[in-house]
C-alpha cells in the first residue's frame, strides 16, 4: 500500500501536460513494473476514465481498488492529487511570485511535449494485442477516432463498442479475441 | 460552495473544457461569486503545474472563495463523483465473471480506447507541441520511451527546456 501511494504521488508530480499525457507513466509504473494489472485491466480503466467525468487521473481510484480494495482506491487517489492540489493551492497563494517563474514554464513546455510522445507509446501498447490478433479491429478504432473528432460522446462511444464486442463474441461462441 | 462543486464535479464530462464552461455558469453568470478574469488567471497559473489543469482550476478557485479550507473542500466535492463511480466500476469489473460476452465486451473497450486516446493525442500534440522544436521533443520521446523509463523521458525533456533558456540567457548577457 505504501507503494501503491508512493507510485501514485509520483504520477501527480511529474504529470506535466495533464491528466491524460501521464497515462504513459501510470502505465510504466502500476502495470509494467509492478504486475498489479495487465494491460488489457488497464486499457479498461482508461476507458472507464475517459467516460466518467472529471480528470482521467481518477484511473488512480481503478489501480488503486485491485491492489487493496476501497482502501487502496482512497489512498491512491489522495497521493495522486496531493502534489498537484498543494500546488494549485499555492500558486493561488503566492500569485504574485508565481507569476515571474519562467524556468518552471520552461521546463513544463518540454515535458508536456515529451509527454505527449510517450502517449504514442501507452497507444501501441493497446494496438500490439490488437494487431496480433485481428488487425482489421483497429478500422473499428479509426471509426471511434473519427466519430470523437465530429463530437460524438465517448461514453456513448465506449459503451457502444463494449455492447458490439460483447454481441460479437458471443455469436462466434467465444472469446472472438481469443486468449 | 460544496455542493456547487459537486455538482460541477458530478457533470464534468470531457474534463477540462466542461469544468471551465461548468464553472463560468454556475459560478460566475448565476451566482456572481467570482468573476471570468479569475477563471482565466485560474487556468493561467495552473497550466505550468504538474497534475490535471481541470481540478487544479478548482482548487486555485477555491482558494479564492475560502482560502486553504475552500480550495481543500471544493477539491474533494470536486473529486467525489468521478471517484466513487470509478472505484464502484473497478469493483464491478473485478467481480465479471469471465465468460466470452465479458471478453468481448473487454475487447470491444480496448479498441474504443485505442481510436480515443489516438484523438486526445492529436488534440494534444496540436495544442501542446506547437512549435517544430517542441514537435522534435514529442517525437524523440516517443521512441526513447520505448527503452527508457517514462518518467525519465519527461525530466530530461524538461531539464532540455531549462537548459535552452540558461544558454539563450548567456548569450543575451555576453
Amino acid at each position: 500500500m505504501v507503494e501503491l501511494a508512493l507510485r501514485f504521488l509520483i504520477v501527480g508530480a511529474l504529470a506535466f501536460g495533464g491528466g491524460g499525457a501521464a497515462l504513459p507513466l501510470v502505465e510504466r509504473l502500476t502495470v509494467e513494473e509492478t504486475g498489479w494489472l495487465t494491460h488489457d485491466q488497464f486499457a479498461v480503466g482508461v476507458g472507464l476514465s475517459y467516460a466518467t467525468p472529471g480528470p482521467i487521473l481518477v484511473l488512480a481510484a481503478f489501480v488503486g481498488h485491485y491492489v487493496g480494495g476501497l482502501a487502496g482506491a482512497a489512498l491512491a487517489s489522495l497521493a495522486v492529487f496531493a502534489v498537484p492540489v498543494a500546488l494549485a493551492g499555492l500558486a493561488a497563494q503566492l500569485l504574485e511570485r508565481f507569476r515571474n517563474i519562467p524556468w518552471l514554464a520552461d521546463f513544463a513546455r518540454f515535458a508536456a511535449a515529451a509527454a505527449i510522445g510517450l502517449l504514442g507509446v501507452t497507444l501501441v501498447s493497446f494496438v500490439r494485442p490488437v494487431l496480433a490478433l485481428e488487425p482489421l479491429l483497429l478500422l473499428g478504432a479509426a471509426v471511434v477516432a473519427f466519430a470523437d473528432a465530429r463530437g460524438v460522446s465517448p461514453v456513448l462511444l465506449i459503451v457502444a463498442a463494449a455492447a458490439i464486442g460483447a454481441g460479437a463474441a458471443v455469436v462466434s461462441a467465444e472469446g472472438f479475441l481469443s486468449r | 460552495m460544496l455542493g456547487i462543486f459537486f455538482v460541477i464535479g458530478a457533470a464534468a464530462f470531457g474534463g477540462l473544457g466542461a469544468t471551465v464552461r461548468l464553472i463560468q455558469r454556475e459560478l460566475v453568470e448565476k451566482r456572481g461569486w467570482l468573476k471570468s478574469a479569475d477563471i482565466g488567471e485560474a487556468m493561467a497559473y495552473t497550466k505550468v503545474l504538474p497534475g490535471s489543469t481541470g481540478v487544479q482550476i478548482v482548487t486555485f478557485l477555491g482558494w479564492r472563495l475560502l482560502r486553504w479550507p475552500g480550495a481543500l473542500a471544493a477539491t474533494a466535492a470536486y473529486l467525489f463523483p468521478s471517484l466513487a463511480m470509478m472505484t464502484a466500476a473497478a469493483a464491478g469489473f473485478a467481480a465479471l465473471p469471465d465468460t466470452a460476452w465479458t471478453r468481448g465486451a473487454v475487447d470491444g473497450v480496448l479498441v474504443a480506447v485505442i481510436g480515443l486516446l489516438a484523438m486526445a493525442i492529436w488534440r494534444l500534440a496540436r495544442s501542446e507541441a506547437g512549435t517544430p522544436l517542441l514537435t522534435a521533443v514529442l517525437v524523440a520521446a516517443t521512441v526513447a520511451g520505448f527503452f527508457v523509463n517514462a518518467a525519465f523521458v519527461v525530466v530530461a525533456a524538461g531539464s532540455l527546456g531549462l537548459a535552452l533558456r540558461f544558454f539563450r540567457l548567456r548569450e543575451r548577457h555576453g
